[in-house]
C-alpha cells in the first residue's frame, strides 16, 4: 500500500490497532517480569511456609510485591485503549 | 486513639509470707505484666536471687502432664467444649485426687493395649508384603530353605538370567511379576551372587514359613481382620471415656495449667532470704485497682509503688487502644509488627482507608453481596480463634464497602444496574458493538478511566504525604536532639520535593482532576512561575533529605513509582471488571441467548452449558476479587505508607493470669 492511497479511515483504523498491539506489549512484558521475579519468591515463600506455617500472610505479601511492575504495565494499557 | 495504651512502671515489695497471697491475687486481676528479674548484668540488684517455685509445684505439673497426655490421645480442645457451666475448684480438686489415677490408669492400659494390637497388625502386614511376590512359587516355602547342601536365592531380575555355576532355575510365568528362583550348591553361592549382579538381579528374602504363600496370606488377613475389630473395640470404649470425662478433663487442665503458672511464678521474681520483689507494667487506668488488692489480700503489710519512667525506651509492653471497630486490623498491625510504645500506631487510620481500598478495587454490589454471606456465614467455623474472628471481621468491613462501591459505580456481577455512574464510571465496552445489539445502551460505556486513575493518584499523595507527616511526628517524640531534628526536617523534605515535582507537572500539562497551573505567567527561558516555585521546592527538600544522609537522595525515584503504585486501586480493579464483563458476554451473549431465540433440545444443553461457564466465571473472579483486594491494599500499607513512618518492634502486652473458660474463679 502506497501512501497515495492510505485514506483517513486505513490511517485510523491503523491507528487504533497499533494503540492494541502496544497495550498487549506493555501487559505481555510486564506480566513476563512480573513472572520471572515472583518465581523465585514464591518458591523461597512456599519453603519458608513449609517450615513455619504462621508465615503465611508475610509470604503471600513478598509474593505479590512484584507486581507491581504488572500494575504499571497494565495502566500503560488502560491509558492506551481508553484516552 | 493512634496511642497504645497508657502504661504504669509498678514496684511490688513485700515479705515471702506474702508471696502466695500476692501471686494469687495478681493472677487474679490478669492485669500486671510481669518484667521478668534478670541475675546478671545491669538490672542486677545486690543480694536478690531469681526465687524458687511455690511448694507442691512438681506434683502439680506431673497431673498436668497426665492430663495433657490424656487430652492428646483424646484429641480434644478447650475450644471444642461448648458447656456454659463451670466446674467449681473444690470440687475439681476432689476429683483430680480421685478420679484422675483411675481414668489415667485406664486410658494407658487402653493405650498400650492398642499400640500394642496395631503394631501386631503392621507386623502382619509386612510379613503378606514379603509372602506377596512367592504366591505362584513352584513349591511350598518350607521347601525353599533349610537344606544342608542347596541354598535358594531370589529375586527380580531384568533379564533371563544364566549362571556358569551348576544351578537350577524357576522364573515367574505372570507377566506382571519377573521372579527368579535359582538353587545352587552352597560351595557356589558367592559365585552366583557375583554373576547376577551383572543381570541386575534385585535379591529379596524367602520367608520362614511354611505352606503355600496364598494360604499363608489369607490366614494373615483374617488374623488382621480380628486385630482391627478389637482396635475398633478400644476405640470405641475410648470414645466413651472421652465423651463421659471430656469436660472435667479440659476443666482441670485450666485449674491446674494457673495453678502451675502462679507456682513457677517467683522463677520471674527477685527474692533475697526473707522478701521479695517484682517489677511490672500495668494500664495506667487500673494503677489504683492493684494498690487497693494488695493492700486488701495482704492486710498492709505490703509496698507497692509508682516507678517513674525516665526513658520509655525502656520499653512498656504494647497494648492496643483503639475504638472497637478498629481491633480487627490490629491482626494486619501485629503481621507487621506491634507498635513502640511512643511510637503513633496506625491501626484505626488501617480501619478506615483499608476497607476504601477494598471497596474501589472490588465495587460490586454481587461480589460484595456473596463476600458478605460468606463473612456471616463462616462466623462458626472459626469461632475459639481471635485471628480468624479478626478476619471475617474485616471481610465483612470490606465487603459492605464494596456494596457502597458497587452502588456508587452501578455495578452488579458486571453488569451494570439500573441508574448511571454516581460521577465516575468504569463501565468498560466489553464486546463492541455486539453488546449494543443486546439493548445494552451506548452511552453506558462511557467510561472514565483516566479519571479514575487521576483519583487513585491522589490517594496515594495523601496517603504518603500523611505518612511522611506521621513521620515528622514520629522523629519529634522519638528521636532526641541533633539527630533527631534532621529526620524530622528530611521527612518535610520529602514532602517538598513530592509536591515540588507535583506542581512542576501540573505547571506544564493540564491533568483532568488536577490543578492546571500552566496559565501562569512566564518568567523567564519559557519556564513559567510554578515551574520556578515547584523547582524551587524540589531543591530545598532535596537540601532537607541531603543533611540527614546524602546516600537517600538514591531513593528520589521513589516518590514516583510509589504514589504511581497506588493506580493499582484502579487498575486491579478494571480487571475484575473485565473478567466479570467477559464472563457475562461469553455465557449470555455468546451462548445463551442466541439458543434462546431459537429452542431445541441441543439448544437446552448448551443453555445449561452456558450457565456453567457463567458460574464458574463469577466464582473465579470472586476468589481473584478477595485475593486481589485483599493483599494490594495491604501491600499498599505495608510497602508504600508503613516504610515511610513505621518501625514497629514493641513488646506485647501479656499480662500474668488467664481468661478463666471453664473453672469458676477461686
Amino acid at each position: 500500500m502506497t501512501a497515495e492511497t492510505m485514506t483517513v479511515e486505513i490511517a485510523q483504523a491503523s491507528a487504533a490497532g497499533l494503540k492494541a498491539i502496544g497495550a498487549g506489549i506493555a501487559v505481555g512484558l510486564t506480566g513476563l517480569g512480573a513472572g520471572i521475579g515472583e518465581m523465585s519468591i514464591g518458591a523461597a515463600a512456599v519453603g519458608a511456609v513449609a517450615e513455619n506455617k504462621d508465615i503465611f500472610g508475610i509470604a503471600l505479601l513478598f509474593t505479590v510485591l512484584p507486581e507491581t511492575i504488572v500494575i504499571f504495565g497494565l495502566v500503560v494499557a488502560l491509558l492506551l485503549m481508553f484516552q | 486513639m493512634f496511642h497504645p495504651e497508657s502504661m504504669s512502671r509498678l514496684l511490688i515489695v513485700a515479705s515471702k509470707q506474702q508471696l502466695e497471697p500476692v501471686i494469687t491475687e495478681l493472677y487474679r486481676m490478669n492485669i500486671f505484666h510481669i518484667d521478668d528479674y534478670i541475675e546478671k548484668g545491669d538490672d542486677e540488684w545486690e543480694g536478690f536471687r531469681i526465687g524458687m517455685p511455690l511448694a507442691g509445684a512438681d506434683v502439680t505439673s506431673a497431673a498436668l502432664v497426665k492430663i495433657r497426655s490424656i487430652a492428646s490421645a483424646f484429641g480434644i480442645s478447650k475450644d471444642d467444649i461448648n458447656e456454659s457451666e463451670r466446674s467449681s475448684i473444690l470440687e475439681l480438686k476432689r476429683r483430680i485426687e480421685q478420679d484422675l489415677p483411675a481414668i489415667a490408669e485406664e486410658v494407658e492400659k487402653l493405650l498400650s493395649n492398642r499400640n500394642r494390637l496395631e503394631s501386631a497388625t503392621k507386623e502382619y502386614e509386612q510379613k503378606i508384603d514379603s509372602l506377596r511376590p512367592f504366591t505362584d512359587a513352584p513349591a511350598p516355602l518350607e521347601l525353599l530353605q533349610g537344606f544342608d547342601t542347596i541354598s535358594f536365592i531370589a529375586g527380580y531380575a531384568k533379564e533371563p538370567v544364566n549362571l556358569s555355576v551348576p544351578h537350577e532355575k524357576w522364573e515367574s510365568s505372570s507377566k506382571t511379576s519377573n521372579l527368579t528362583i535359582l538353587a545352587v550348591k552352597n560351595s557356589d553361592v558367592s559365585t552366583a551372587e557375583k554373576e547376577l549382579l551383572e543381570f541386575q538381579f534385585q535379591k529379596i528374602q524367602i520367608p520362614q514359613e511354611s505352606g503355600s504363600a496364598s494360604q499363608i496370606i489369607q490366614e494373615y488377613g483374617q488374623r488382621i481382620e480380628e486385630l482391627k475389630k478389637e482396635i475398633a473395640e478400644i476405640s470405641a470404649q475410648m470414645e466413651t471415656i472421652k465423651n463421659r470425662h471430656e469436660f472435667f478433663l479440659m476443666s482441670s487442665e485450666e485449674f491446674l495449667t494457673g495453678d502451675v503458672e502462679q507456682a513457677e511464678a517467683p522463677l520471674r521474681f527477685a527474692t533475697s532470704e526473707h522478701a521479695f520483689s517484682v517489677t511490672g507494667w500495668v494500664p495506667s487506668s487500673k494503677v489504683s485497682k492493684v494498690f487497693e488488692n494488695m493492700d486488701k489480700v495482704c492486710a498492709g503489710k505490703v509496698y507497692v509503688s509508682e516507678l517513674e519512667v525516665e526513658d520509655y525506651n525502656e520499653m512498656p509492653p504494647v497494648e492496643y487502644h483503639n475504638p472497637d471497630f478498629a481491633h480487627p486490623t490490629e491482626l494486619f498491625m501485629d503481621l507487621y509488627s506491634r507498635p513502640r510504645y511512643t511510637e503513633l500506631d496506625p491501626s484505626l487510620l488501617m480501619a478506615i482507608v483499608f476497607p476504601i481500598m477494598f471497596g474501589l478495587i472490588l465495587g460490586d454490589v454481587g461480589y460484595g453481596t456473596v463476600l458478605l454471606v460468606m463473612s456471616l456465614g463462616l462466623r462458626s467455623l472459626v469461632r475459639g480463634s481471635e485471628a480468624g474472628m479478626q478476619l471475617i471481621a474485616i471481610l465483612r468491613n470490606c465487603s459492605i464497602s464494596s456494596i457502597f462501591f458497587g452502588i456508587f459505580f452501578a455495578e452488579i456481577f458486571g453488569f451494570s444496574l439500573p441508574w448511571e455512574p454516581f460521577w465516575l464510571s468504569r463501565h468498560i465496552n466489553v464486546g463492541g458493538s455486539g453488546a449494543a445489539e443486546h439493548g445494552v445502551a451506548a452511552a453506558e460505556h462511557v467510561s472514565h478511566i483516566p479519571q479514575l486513575l487521576v483519583l487513585s493518584i491522589w490517594i496515594g499523595i495523601l496517603h504518603i504525604t500523611l505518612a511522611r507527616l506521621w513521620g515528622v511526628r514520629n522523629a519529634a517524640v522519638m528521636e532526641k536532639g541533633h539527630h533527631g531534628n534532621l529526620k524530622m526536617f528530611a521527612n518535610i523534605g520529602w514532602i517538598m520535593v513530592m509536591w515540588g515535582i507535583l506542581i512542576a507537572i501540573w505547571a506544564n500539562f493540564t491533568i483532568p482532576l488536577m490543578p492546571d497551573l500552566s496559565g501562569t505567567p512566564e518568567l523567564f527561558a519559557g519556564l513559567n512561575i510554578s515551574t520556578i516555585a515547584g523547582i524551587v521546592i524540589l531543591v530545598l527538600g532535596l537540601v532537607f533529605i541531603a543533611r540527614e544522609n546524602a546516600l537517600d537522595l538514591l531513593e528520589i525515584p521513589t516518590i514516583i513509582s510509589n504514589v504511581l503504585s497506588y493506580t493499582r486501586l484502579i487498575a486491579v480493579g478494571l480487571s475484575s471488571v473485565a473478567i466479570a464483563m467477559v464472563t457475562n458476554f461469553i455465557a449470555i451473549d455468546m451462548i445463551i441467548n442466541p439458543q434462546l431465540a431459537n429452542l431445541s433440545i441441543l439448544g437446552v444443553i448448551l443453555i445449561i452449558a452456558g450457565l456453567v461457564v457463567f458460574l464458574f466465571g463469577h466464582i473465579l473472579n470472586t476468589a481473584l476479587g478477595l485475593l486481589g483486594g485483599g493483599l494490594h491494599p495491604l501491600r499498599l500499607h505495608y510497602v508504600e505508607f508503613f516504610t515511610k513512618f513505621y518501625r514497629g518492634g514493641g513488646k506485647k502486652y501479656s499480662p500474668f493470669g488467664m481468661i478463666r473458660k471453664l473453672t469458676e474463679q477461686n
